[in-house]
């Protein structure tokens, strides 16, 4: 059964954010889309993470509410993604931004924003244990941080397995466990 | 000494019997709440069901209790701790699996970071439900005063209540028309 993939970035649509966003970042965006809630879906280059992190805290968005992967794998690539929100701005209340990256998946590295936003350190973390993507200037990569230390290693190589990739198998317990 | 006078007091003065009344009529279970299954507890324990008239109070510290009761999700991490905090416990112990991920992994069957209780602690009683009703903690409980009477088994007759007299008459099956003559 082949499961169709999700669209890495919904539909193009207008959006009050937009025009101001488009000045800030400049050519950092490469294109953008609104979600059926209303909220604002831009795709930036992996190279600039870091570029539109600070701009965005110049603007008033002042945490990362989560910071996630996903996997494709039929296209060899993850798509990181940030989701910016403000808690003290009041232009910018009720509102979620999505920036989104994709990376390679055979070299997948990403410069960390938790010297900037200390809110993505715990997410930058935990999605590096989940799917191996190696955020570049965070200081715990390569330790476990909420996984068992003796979960999902390979037991010949000794290599850590990332449990949230696509091809990674569960060991089976069988029909009543 | 003390070995000879314990044996002397359990088995010949007959002090085995008071020993397991007092055991039954005191489980203090041990809240690990790890899930949802914590929420049915405190209904357990609070005014409308009141586990303690069995005797159940519920405890914070393992070490001045004698039941764990092991509510929802076990990972491997939470394994190692709920392994520490069994063997803090002094005998006689007894531990509840309580809810479905506790039994078999429920939600999380077959995943990278479950574990089965049975696999790491030797499960006196499991409560079966997603999460189980406060009805079936208190009937897991009874099921241990069972076990520690040495009487294993759900040993608890439903109550029987006729209802006839309250119910409207079954109504009469009618009459079937006679089959014409072709």
């Amino acid at each position: 059964m082949a499961v169709k993939a999700p669209p890495k970035c919904p539909p193009p649509a207008d959006h009050p954010l937009l025009e101001k966003l488009r000045t800030a970042l400049g050519d950092a965006l490469l294109s953008h889309g609104v979600t059926p809630e209303g909220h604002l879906c831009l795709m930036v280059p992996p190279g600039k993470v870091r570029e539109v992190a600070a701009k965005l805290k110049e603007l008033g968005f002042d945490h990362v509410l989560s910071l996630s992967a996903m996997d494709y794998m039929a296209e060899g690539k993850f798509l990181v993604m940030y989701v910016y929100a403000s808690y003290l701005n009041p232009d910018l209340k009720n509102q979620l931004l999505h920036v989104r990256a994709e990376i390679p998946r055979n070299d997948p590295k990403i410069a960390s924003i938790a010297d900037i936003y200390p809110s993505a350190d715990y997410d930058e973390r935990e999605c590096h244990e989940m799917f191996g993507i190696w955020f570049e200037g965070n200081q715990h990569m390569g330790k476990r941080f909420l996984l068992d230390p003796d979960c999902c290693i390979d037991e010949k190589t000794g290599k850590p397995l990332y449990p949230l990739r696509k091809d990674f198998k569960v060991p089976d317990w069988g029909l009543m466990g | 000494m003390s070995q000879a006078l314990r044996e002397f007091l359990m088995r010949k003065a007959k002090l085995e019997k008071l020993f397991k009344w007092g055991v039954r009529w005191s489980l203090w279970p041990v809240h690990l709440v790890t899930s949802c299954c914590g929420v049915e507890v405190a209904h357990t324990s609070g005014p409308g069901f009141d586990a303690e008239r069995w005797g159940v109070l519920p405890f914070h510290t393992m070490r001045q209790s004698n039941v764990i009761l092991v509510e929802g999700t076990i990972t491997r991490k939470m394994a190692r701790v709920l392994k520490m905090v069994y063997e803090q416990m002094p005998e006689p112990k007894y531990v509840l699996a309580m809810g479905a991920c506790a039994v078999r992994g429920g939600l999380f069957w077959n995943s990278y970071h479950v574990v089965q209780v049975d696999t790491v602690l030797p499960v006196d009683v499991y409560i079966a439900g997603c999460p189980p009703t406060p009805e079936a903690v208190i009937r897991a409980f009874m099921m241990l005063h069972n076990k520690i009477k040495g009487q294993p088994g759900p040993y608890i007759e439903p109550t029987k209540v006729d209802l006839t007299p309250y119910l409207p008459p079954p109504p009469k099956p009618q009459q079937k028309p006679a089959a014409q003559a072709a």
